[in-house]
């Protein structure tokens, strides 16, 4: 046991190492930046600020304005992006003669990069919509953010289906033929008998997808930018503009406390909600 | 199971060059800056006393020359023997890339910045350049200067406004804002007037305008950002506020145009006008263009000059070790005044000369126009250059795409305008 214990603890040493050094650390870091003032540069003095930081956050409404939108984004992609991924995973586990090349298309907008794709799919909604007189998307506040919910379910789609597929898989066989037996149709077993047992698939892809669209930033800045008015920035967008562009080091750095504390407690809650409901055979 | 074997292979192939894909998009985003080339030197056979072993590092924003510069450094090298490399980067973070390398002291030996607000920010990191043989030569007030120490070493001259095309613009007509109003109304061209949609076009380049046509165009500045002016009771902002709403009324939507089409449209004769800069003409090359050109003036107050300043410089790293900083300032000296440099100051980079004593023959019609304004003296300075950094980006360009995706009126344009500058300032 005690041999097992060292192994365990060499072969994760590195990743550990790692994680502590490029996350951790820089973490803990970046909570004390968040009460200073400072330009970001070494040479210019970092003033202590004490709480000013996080207060000034809860008047910023331009920064209250990209939550709710961020919000409002996320909840509806989430939707999407799952039910679209069990409506593949559903498909592509059936007698599909195509069901392996299905999958492999299906998976493949995710290994493409959000920037990439952002700029790929800007054509789309700029030139040719324009072409065919549908209006420019990505400059306006609604159609714009339907834009990125495409482009985000197009992308994470094909990723979640894939988890979905494992969990299809795992459900035993003889599960399923006792529903046949029993004379349930298709969607009394999909409902009663699939989606139960997909519960523990649910957790994941819906933590995954909810962290993911409330981090959205590569396609919301190459597809949108900030938008008219700023109405299509969204949350990590506000915190780049505010570090990177206006030099508030301290400023958005208390911003991305916030930002992550907002994630981690809906993250956190929901894990625990769909992890109640798993079921175990 | 053959055909599957071949799937799993086209997907694990696809999933590599993807990968590799998204690290290059990654790059952009990241601070450390990629070094792409960098210029063995052979075994030199000099010996150089105090800069023995070191090498010049460069990282610089104007992605147009990175290719020559390149080649520049390859040739510095089979001249004096120093070892150089150039740093990549593809121009969006160039800034924020900079100023983390600077500020965990890996930056780069001789960097580029624009003279005004940037170079201002980094005043401390600057080294004094006074030394330089030609210092003395350089265009008046074209020398980025802080506290009477020569900082900044002027690359070019850029000049923008109004680019017109001579077949369908007559520019003597134009020459107050009414003038200019009428055009946009009476103009038969598909496009009368071409913005496109990128922050500096769509809005910071054109607000410069009204900005340097004040009597002191920096006191005013400075009365706006302390909140002691208001955009909205100035004349010259008045017109622009009409000029704005004018295009708004008689073109193109300006946030459905990119920078491409734009100058696209203009070089096949579809656009009559755009407000452009010396930069585009590159793209003008490709295209068959029988008409002529030039740049126009901005009409506001009647203003009959066009805005030209040094839009980039060279900047030497304070924090660099002493050899480090002597071979930086030895390549300025040999750039500036070698004939190889000044070769391919003029001829590869194709730069409006800034220092006395250099030519360049073959310049084509707009950069022409920027020369002929350069030297006659008909210039506005670039005001926007000391906007407080970032506010182009972050407030200027969504306000404006608001105002060209809404019924927003002029007045309010430049009330909302005027709040960014002021929250900027702050």
């Amino acid at each position: 046991m005690k041999i097992k214990k060292g192994w365990y603890a060499l072969f994760t040493a590195p990743l550990m190492i790692v994680f502590m050094i490029v996350v951790v650390i820089p973490f803990i870091i970046g909570i004390g930046y968040s009460f200073f003032s400072w330009d970001g540069l070494l040479k210019h003095k970092a003033e202590f600020i004490g709480l000013k930081n996080y207060i000034d956050v809860f008047q910023d409404t331009r920064f209250l304005e990209s939550t709710v939108r961020t919000t409002i984004f996320t909840i509806i992609a989430v939707v999407t992006v799952n039910v679209i991924g069990v409506i593949f995973a559903l498909v592509v586990t059936t007698r599909l003669r195509v069901r392996n090349v299905a999958r492999t298309l299906l998976f493949m907008p995710y290994l493409i990069g959000g920037l990439i794709l952002g700029y790929i799919w800007k054509a789309v909604f700029q030139e040719y919509f324009l072409s065919i007189d549908w209006g420019n998307w990505t400059s306006d506040p609604t159609k714009g953010i339907i834009a990125m919910i495409i482009v985000t379910t197009w992308q994470l789609a094909g990723y979640v289906m894939i988890v979905y597929i494992t969990g299809i898989m795992a459900i035993p066989n003889d599960v399923m033929e006792a529903a046949m037996v029993d004379g349930a149709n298709y969607f009394q077993t999909l409902f009663r008998v699939k989606f139960p047992l997909l519960m523990p698939s649910f957790t994941i892809c819906l933590f995954l997808t909810l962290s993911n669209c409330f981090k959205i930033y590569d396609v919301n800045i190459s597809l949108t930018g900030a938008g008219p008015g700023n109405k299509l920035e969204m949350f990590s967008l506000n915190i780049y503009n505010e570090i990177f562009s206006l030099s508030n080091f301290g400023y958005g750095q208390a911003k991305a406390i916030i930002f992550f504390f907002i994630i981690a407690l809906i993250t956190l809650a929901q894990v625990t909600i769909t992890k109640k409901r798993e079921v175990s055979m | 199971m053959k055909s599957k074997k071949v799937l799993a292979l086209v997907t694990a192939l696809t999933m590599v060059t993807s990968f590799a894909l998204a690290g290059c998009s990654g790059n952009s985003a990241t601070s450390e800056p990629e070094v792409k080339e960098s210029v063995k030197a052979e075994e030199s056979v000099k010996e150089s006393v105090d800069t023995e072993g070191a090498k010049l590092t460069i990282f610089q924003s104007k992605t147009e020359i990175m290719t020559e510069l390149n080649k520049l450094a390859q040739a510095y090298t089979e001249e004096t023997g120093v070892e150089v490399e150039v740093w990549e980067t593809t121009g969006d973070s160039y800034y924020s890339d900079l100023k983390t390398s600077l500020s965990t002291e890996s930056g780069a030996t001789l960097f580029s910045l624009q003279p005004g607000s940037e170079s201002r920010e980094l005043a401390d990191y600057l080294d004094d350049l006074s030394g330089l043989s030609f210092v003395n030569k350089i265009g008046a007030g074209m020398a980025d200067t802080i506290d009477g120490k020569v900082v900044g070493i002027p690359y070019t001259v850029e000049g923008f406004g109004l680019v017109y095309d001579g077949d369908l613009v007559d520019p003597s007509t134009i020459t107050t804002t009414d003038d200019l109003i009428k055009y946009l109304q009476e103009s038969t061209a598909e496009n009368p007037l071409g913005l496109s949609q990128e922050d500096y076009f769509l809005i910071a380049h054109i607000l410069n305008a009204p900005f340097a046509v004040q009597a002191d165009p920096t006191q005013y500045l400075s009365d706006v950002l302390a909140g002691n002016e208001r955009l909205a009771d100035n004349e010259a902002f008045v017109e622009f506020a009409k000029i704005m709403e004018a295009i708004r009324a008689n073109c193109k939507n300006p946030v459905d145009i990119t920078y491409d089409n734009n100058c696209g449209d203009f070089a096949t004769g579809k656009t009559a006008m755009i407000h452009q800069g010396n930069w585009c003409s590159g793209m003008f090359t490709d295209y068959d263009i029988n008409f002529d050109m030039a740049i126009a003036p901005v009409p506001v107050l009647g203003n009959k000059k066009i805005s030209v300043s040094v839009p980039i410089a060279w900047y030497v790293n304070l924090d660099a070790t002493d050899a480090e900083r002597q071979l930086a300032k030895d390549f300025l000296e040999w750039l500036y005044t070698s004939e190889t440099g000044i070769s391919y100051l003029m001829n590869n980079f194709n730069f409006i000369p800034v220092v006395d004593g250099m030519e360049n023959t073959n310049l084509d019609p707009i950069n022409q126009s920027v020369s002929a304004a350069v030297i006659s003296g008909n210039t506005i300075p670039w005001v926007m250059s000391n906007w407080p950094a970032g506010i182009v980006s972050t407030d200027l360009a969504p306000i404006t795409s608001e105002f060209f995706t809404s019924d927003m009126s002029g007045t309010d344009l430049l009330n909302k305008l005027n709040d960014a500058f002021v929250a900027a300032a702050k």
